[in-house]
């Protein structure tokens, strides 16, 4: 891909917006509490919405105690936050160095990715001991993709021309990288700091749903468990609070090193599978192998106890071939089945509400401009810091869990869309109008095609972010599917079990990566070919 | 020679025999070049010109060692482009001039020593931003620039490192018709002595900047025509004996195949 292309593709995210006088911002947020006040007194009797009052009172209550608990979660996040990003800056190193395994580790790596954070995180916990190696671990995992993608469309995004003038005095990969993509990555490197930061808040606090001392993921659990509507209230909005200035800030550094923001959600595709089924099936066997062997030699390599860290084979043995594998499989599918009732539905839905109110908003001018940065803002809130607060609202049925999962797709998917929304060219939409085509047709010829792209690579980005959210809400709250078998498991030490559960959600979310990510080629391949070559 | 050009390097004679490019990136190869044979006289600037897509960028970029050619030799005095890379002794101006946007005028410019692995020489620098006429302009970056300065900027570039060879592919591109003329004008003293090779889609410019003029056939390029111009530099577009070379080219350009040249004003 060159560069110029790229630079248009990556428009300015968000519009600049001209907030009125400040007097009416003062009145609109007055507005807003009093709105939130009066529905917390409405509701006072149903232990779901804390108001206004009620959280300011318990953050001055419980002020030394919250302001602890935030400093540990934030200390953890960021130290998860350097490690992670710095294992994304070496392996975009070694795939830049190295083109050869760019599929293989690109693979693994997201392979990592799909690892369910609240199982790793009780294994790690036992491979700790007490500590804050699992939140330190678990932020690191959250935040490495996302950098890591962002780095190879970045470290790519470089005119042909600037490569061929350091070829050009005979000199190579390494020249290249030192004095041209390096540099040249430093938008995409901010960009994806800027997701990364909220995220790994996100991290570090799932490790310390999993059995941390200190952090706001501790306090998250207690006030969840004592149905503490004031607590769990004001926890969830620091949290997300803090995402929020972590997302700004880097916001801001962004805006200092790249005067036109790269949108990171538009980054296309990995490279695409070999020619040839036959070949693409023989990489596919290929990766499972380099993973399997990864998995048992790492674990033999750190010498760890085969008590808790089950090695390939004894997943085998526990599900195929071992004297109870019909029942153990028996009540993993099940759990399974029930988990994926919950995802499709919320994935699905949020895909769709997200397109949806992107168009309608295009539809509707001036809408978006208020909108825009609304989603951006809530997008940057992890949302399943405010998982309890959704759990508290909408029961523990199955109408919370699809609402999480919808609510986390839903927003980068609008954010996305209406950023692709905005592709559509100027001139083609100018030539709509000139021939005095309505908004709609224009909507579903011109701007709906240029906005497929954003909407994949929103799709293909929520699988992991889906499994997540789904897993969380059930190990936190809802007491089943997939989730809460993995808190189960964990807490009577049924390894072979949490193993398994691993396995197959991580085998799962990245079945269902690769899946979407055929789908959005085939659609780029007579949408957006730009976006493919290389 | 110009008194105060940069120190010329020695020329060198390029040598291009039965020379084919294939390009067979989708399975459905494309043939760009050739079977070309041709010569470039050392110490002399030579013009290529033919229409859009014939292979000319394909051509300059197997005799920077960019590209492998499919068949055929490529051979710079006795080295290969390769040796010749190797040594840093070619340099090459590209279309869009190339110009890393997060280094000033002079840091882009010294860059050309720092590839090329000659030590920084910030007098050298200074003198060749000046003889490009970008004097003054030092701390720039590259879009406080316009279209020109940029590509007198890469061309200082080039200059730099005292190449043996220079290749220019269609530098002056994006340049409006004014400053085109001056730059036509004034840039050919800083390179003579040395071998050169332009690419351009202007026929008036080949007959401004060379000695020789190669038109190329529609792809796959092979040579048309030659038309040498021994005029005395610097050349004045509305000379007589330059129209009448202008005309050459553009008679030769047409004979050459459908004529999507852009130029002959
Ligand atoms: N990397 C490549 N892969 C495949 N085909 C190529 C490649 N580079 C050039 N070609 C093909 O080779 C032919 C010649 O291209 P080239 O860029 O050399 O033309 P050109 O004469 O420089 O054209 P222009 O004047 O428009 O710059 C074209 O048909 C082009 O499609
Ligand atoms: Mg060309």
């Amino acid at each position: 891909m060159t560069a110029p292309a790229t630079r248009r593709v990556a428009r300015p995210a968000v519009p600049v917006v001209r907030v009125g006088p400040l007097a009416w911002r003062v009145l609109g947020v007055v507005g807003l509490l009093l709105a939130w006040e009066a529905l917390a007194r409405l509701n006072a009797g149903s232990y779901v919405l804390a108001g206004p009052v009620a959280v300011a009172i318990h953050g001055v209550e419980h002020a030394g105690l919250l302001g602890r608990a935030l400093r540990a979660t934030l200390v953890n996040a960021a130290w998860g936050f350097l490690w992670g990003n710095l294992a994304a800056i070496g392996l975009a190193a070694v795939i830049l160095l190295v083109p050869r395994l760019e599929r293989l580790l690109v693979a693994l790596a997201l392979l990592v990715f799909c690892l369910p954070l609240v199982a790793t995180g009780p294994i790690l916990r036992v491979a700790y001991g007490p500590g804050d190696g699992p939140q330190i671990v678990l932020a690191a995992l959250a935040v490495y993709y996302t950098t890591l993608l962002a780095l190879l469309v970045g470290l790519r995004a470089v005119p042909r021309s600037w490569l061929d003038l350091v070829e050009s005095y005979g000199r190579g990969a390494g020249a290249q990288l030192l004095h041209v993509r390096a540099m040249a990555a430093l938008p995409y490197l901010a960009a994806g700091l800027q997701i990364a930061a909220p995220a790994a808040i996100l991290g570090a606090m799932v490790g310390e749903f999993t059995g941390a001392e200190r952090g706001l993921g501790v306090l998250t659990i207690r006030a969840t468990r004592a149905l503490d509507v004031d607590a769990t209230w004001t926890i969830a909005l620091l949290a997300a609070g803090m995402a929020m200035a972590a997302y700004w800030a880097f916001g801001a550094l962004l805006r200092r090193v790249a005067s036109d923001p790269p949108a990171l959600l538009l980054a296309p595709p990995g490279p695409a599978l070999r020619r040839g089924r036959r070949r693409g099936a023989a990489g596919a066997a290929v990766m499972i192998l380099v993973a399997l062997a990864l998995w048992q030699g790492g674990m033999d390599a750190l010498g760890l106890n085969s008590y808790f860290a089950k090695r390939p084979g004894d997943v085998l043995t526990f599900l195929v071939t071992g004297p109870e594998a019909a029942s153990h499989r028996a009540t993993l599918l099940a759990a399974y089945a029930e988990t994926l009732a919950y995802t499709l539905p919320g994935y699905l839905a949020g895909l769709a509400l997200g397109a949806g109110l992107a168009c309608a908003i295009t539809l509707a001018p001036g809408l978006a401009a208020v909108a825009m940065p609304v989603a951006v803002a809530l997008r940057s809130v992890p949302i399943v810091t405010t998982a309890p607060l959704l759990v508290l609202a909408l029961g523990r049925g199955s109408v919370g869990t699809i609402t999480i999962v919808a609510v986390m797709i839903f927003f980068p998917t609008l954010v996305a869309c209406l950023q692709g929304l905005r592709q559509a060219p100027g001139d083609v939409i100018d030539i709509f109008a000139s021939y005095a085509t309505g908004r709609w047709r224009t909507l579903v010829l011109a701007r709906v095609p240029a906005m497929l792209p954003a909407f994949f690579a929103a799709a293909r980005m929520g699988v992991p972010a889906a499994i997540l959210a789904v897993t969380t809400a059930e190990w936190l709250a809802t007491g089943r599917g997939i989730g809460s078998l993995m808190a189960l498991t964990a807490s009577t030490s049924d390894y072979n079990m949490l193993w398994s559960a691993i396995t197959l959600v991580a085998l799962t979310a990245a079945l269902a990566h690769t899946l979407v990510a055929r789908i959005e080629r085939a659609v780029l391949r007579v949408y957006g070919p730009e976006q493919l070559a290389r | 020679m110009a008194p105060d050009g940069p120190p010329s390097a020695t020329g060198r004679a390029v040598s291009c025999t039965d020379l084919v490019k294939v390009f067979d990136a989708s399975g459905d190869p494309v043939q760009a070049v050739g079977p070309l044979d041709a010569t470039f006289a050392a110490g002399h600037t030579t013009a290529l010109v033919g229409p859009s897509g014939c292979g000319k960028s394909s051509l300059l970029r197997m005799i920077a060692g960019l590209e492998r050619p499919s068949a055929g030799t490529i051979r710079i005095g006795a080295e290969t482009p390769r040796d010749l890379t190797r040594r840093a002794a070619l340099a090459m101006a590209f279309q869009d001039a190339a110009l890393l946007p997060w280094r000033s005028v002079r840091s882009n410019v010294a860059l050309g020593l720092s590839l090329a692995r000659q030590p920084p020489d910030a007098a050298r620098i200074e003198r060749l931003i000046g003889l490009v006429g970008l004097a003054g302009f030092n701390d720039r970056r590259p879009a406080e620039l316009s279209g020109g300065m940029r590509q007198r900027a890469a061309i200082a570039r080039c200059l730099v490192s005292a190449p043996e060879l220079l290749l220019l592919d269609e530098p002056f591109g994006a340049v409006d018709e004014l400053t085109r003329r001056r730059l036509n004008r004034d840039l050919p003293a800083l390179w003579q002595g040395t071998t050169a090779i332009l690419v351009t889609h202007s026929v008036v410019e080949a007959a401004m900047l060379a000695d020789r003029v190669l038109v190329l056939s529609p792809r796959p390029a092979t040579i048309m025509a030659e038309i040498d111009i021994p005029l005395p530099r610097p050349r004045d577009e509305d000379d007589a004996a330059l129209r009448d070379r202008i005309a050459a080219i553009a008679a030769a350009l047409r004979d050459s195949g459908p004529d999507r040249v852009l130029a002959a004003q």
